[in-house]
């Protein structure tokens, strides 16, 4: 690079130090021999945003190494010299700095490199462009599949409401024949009709499940809450399920304090929950084992837990436990038939009435499934699941 | 939906361009929610606040009283607000209909297109945007792929209108019927007969032009 020699004169070089000092976006600092601010430029304090004058210059680097030394790199004036300066905002800057010495005071210029910040920038712009871009295909991409997730449940709303009538005529058929014309028929034959009349009942909770969901994820999955006693939802559901416990040797046992509050709730759909919880701990426990109920009351709250002699539920199924299909699968994998829908519908009806819902396993063995539910819930007509 | 006027007035509007040219974009996605909260319709928003803030800003970096590095901080922050209007935006009814924008090679500002495809999206059309500095090339390729109906060009410098030409001449090699959109503020300076020549071409001004090119539609 040729080297442009000026004449130098006091009314310019007046304009380029009055230009150095107030304007130029640069750092200009001269130092002492012992390092220290003598004058700084206007930039310079801007940058900092603190009073430069006495400040020592190795203050305002941000030196990991400890080997900055004003004096050493005022010996190599035509080098330059990366250094990071602290600065107002927080951040530090990096500067391109040359010493020179003149006179037993170092001069020190510090350039920021406009090139790389430039293109820095367009790069953060880009980067920031193409982020706004892939939200907004993130957006629509979610639109859409909420549209098909809504298509969905209509069709299996409708599926299902169509299905429930002839599955529901072929279950009660079939325990017409199994009640009137057992003896008509051979022994095999009967035990055809209750295959039959099982795998219906199976396929009857299944459609009752998916019409569930369809509802709640419709919007349409009314509470009908009044002031109750748990006392009925739960003698309900223990007797319907005492003969199936006692056909597998499980014992139902039910501790209920007395008296208990009458609390807000739609006791049908939390019957529908004892259901739920009672069925799958009969499934749960060995011959010989006991399911057992026990309701207290805790501050505010009414607690039910249905507990289990079984073998627990392993620690990966707890967290995923009440999520649709999810609770389904560890029981499958028990050998146990279900749709893999009833805790998840459980979880909704015990949102809708403002409770809470787990699992947990029990240092004795087996599982307790709990709810509870607020004695005074807000606005317990509103909550819709 | 509440009017825009009863909404954003100009005291309101002139708050939310001072926190946009001063780059504080927490204050304005602050109004912007609080519009959206109130009901602000979003074609209002669009052209009330993003169209008319950004036209206004990019009028003052022409002018030289803004640096090239504020207009691109202000475009970053309304390109970011528009993410607040997504959810309701891509949640209406759909027709069907298919449109694709996008901005040509080495056109880097690609707000005003993506507020296009937007505008699209309102309407319930798929507005799929295909971003800056879009290769000929690769646009004819999703277009094959996506098959829409119509396709939306941007322009924002005229330098680039040679360019443009490109993309309008590639596309209409493959798809020689094809319904094609063109604007953006470099036809402000010129441009538009050149666009003109091509048949099925036609120039929107504004984002109102739009709206009511797509009612018709």
């Amino acid at each position: 690079m040729q080297r442009h020699e000026t004449t130098v004169n006091q009314p310019v070089e007046k304009e380029i130090l009055f230009y150095l000092h107030n304007r130029a976006p640069l750092l200009f600092f001269v130092l002492d021999s012992k390092g220290h601010i003598v004058e700084a430029n206007e930039h310079a304090e801007t940058v900092t945003g603190i009073q430069l004058r006495g400040t020592p210059l190795a203050d305002l680097v941000v030196d990991f190494s400890g080997t900055f030394n004003p004096g050493s790199f005022a010996r190599e004036c035509h080098k330059e010299h990366l250094l990071n300066i602290k600065t107002r905002w927080g951040l530090p800057q990096s500067y391109y700095f040359t010493f020179k010495e003149v006179r037993n005071q170092v001069l020190v210029f510090g350039r920021s490199d406009a090139e790389e910040i430039e293109g820095t920038r367009g790069k953060v712009q880009s980067l920031n462009e193409d982020l706004n871009n892939l939200a907004r295909k993130l957006h629509k991409t979610n639109a859409q599949l909420e549209q098909l997730n809504r298509l969905k449940d209509q069709f299996l709303g409708m599926a299902a409401h169509d299905l429930r009538k002839p599955v529901s005529a072929i279950v009660h058929y079939t325990e017409f024949l199994l009640d009137e014309a057992s003896e008509a028929l051979t022994s095999e034959h009967v035990g055809f009709l209750q295959t039959i009349h099982s795998s219906t009942a199976l396929m009857r909770r299944v459609i009752d499940d998916f019409l569930d969901v369809s509802l709640i994820e419709s919007g349409r999955f009314h509470m009908n809450m009044a002031a109750r006693s748990m006392e009925d939802p739960m003698n309900r559901s223990v007797a319907l399920h005492r003969p199936v416990a006692k056909k597998r040797g499980v014992t139902l046992k039910v501790c209920l304090p007395c008296p208990l509050p009458m609390i807000p709730m739609d006791d049908f759909k939390i019957e529908q929950v004892l259901n739920n919880l009672i069925s799958n701990a009969i499934e749960h426990s060995p011959p010989g084992g006991e399911v057992a109920m026990a309701l207290s009351l805790t501050g505010e709250e009414l607690r039910v837990a249905v507990r289990n002699a079984g073998e627990g539920i392993p620690a990966r199924d707890l967290e995923n436990l009440f999520e649709p299909f999810e609770g389904g699968q560890a029981l499958k994998a028990r050998g146990i038939r279900s749709t893999g829908l009833g805790l998840s519908i459980s979880k909704k009806i015990i949102e809708a009435h403002q409770g809470r819902i787990w699992a947990e396993n029990l240092h004795e063995g087996g599982a307790a499934f709990c709810f509870t539910l607020p004695m005074s819930p807000q606005n317990p007509t509103e909550q819709d699941p | 939906m509440k009017s825009a006027d009863s909404m954003l007035n100009e005291e309101l509007y002139q708050e939310y361009l001072k926190a946009l040219l001063a780059g504080r974009h927490k204050e304005c996605r602050e109004k912007v929610q609080m519009l959206i909260h109130k009901g602000m319709g979003i074609k209002d928003l669009y052209t009330d606040l993003f169209q008319r803030s950004m036209y206004e800003v990019g009028e003052l970096w022409e002018n030289n009283r803004i640096t090239v590095a504020r207009e691109h901080l202000a475009t970053s922050i309304t390109d970011s607000l528009l993410n607040l209007v997504y959810p309701s935006l891509f949640a209406t009814a759909r027709t069907g209909k298919k449109a694709v924008v996008s901005c040509s090679v080495n056109e880097y500002h690609q707000i005003g297109a993506k507020m296009v495809a937007d505008i699209f999206e309102l309407h319930g059309w798929d507005g799929h945007f295909l971003g800056a500095n879009t290769p000929a090339e690769d646009m004819v390729r999703f277009i094959h792929e996506v098959k829409p109906h119509v396709v939306g060009l941007s322009l924002s410098l005229l330098s680039n209108l040679d360019r443009l030409k490109h993309h309008i001449e590639v596309i209409r090699a493959d798809f020689p019927q094809m319904d094609l959109l063109v604007g953006g503020q470099a036809f402000r300076w010129g441009g538009l007969e050149a666009v003109r020549s091509y048949g099925g071409t036609q120039y929107i001004p504004n984002l109102e032009r739009l709206e009511t090119t797509l009612a018709e539609a």
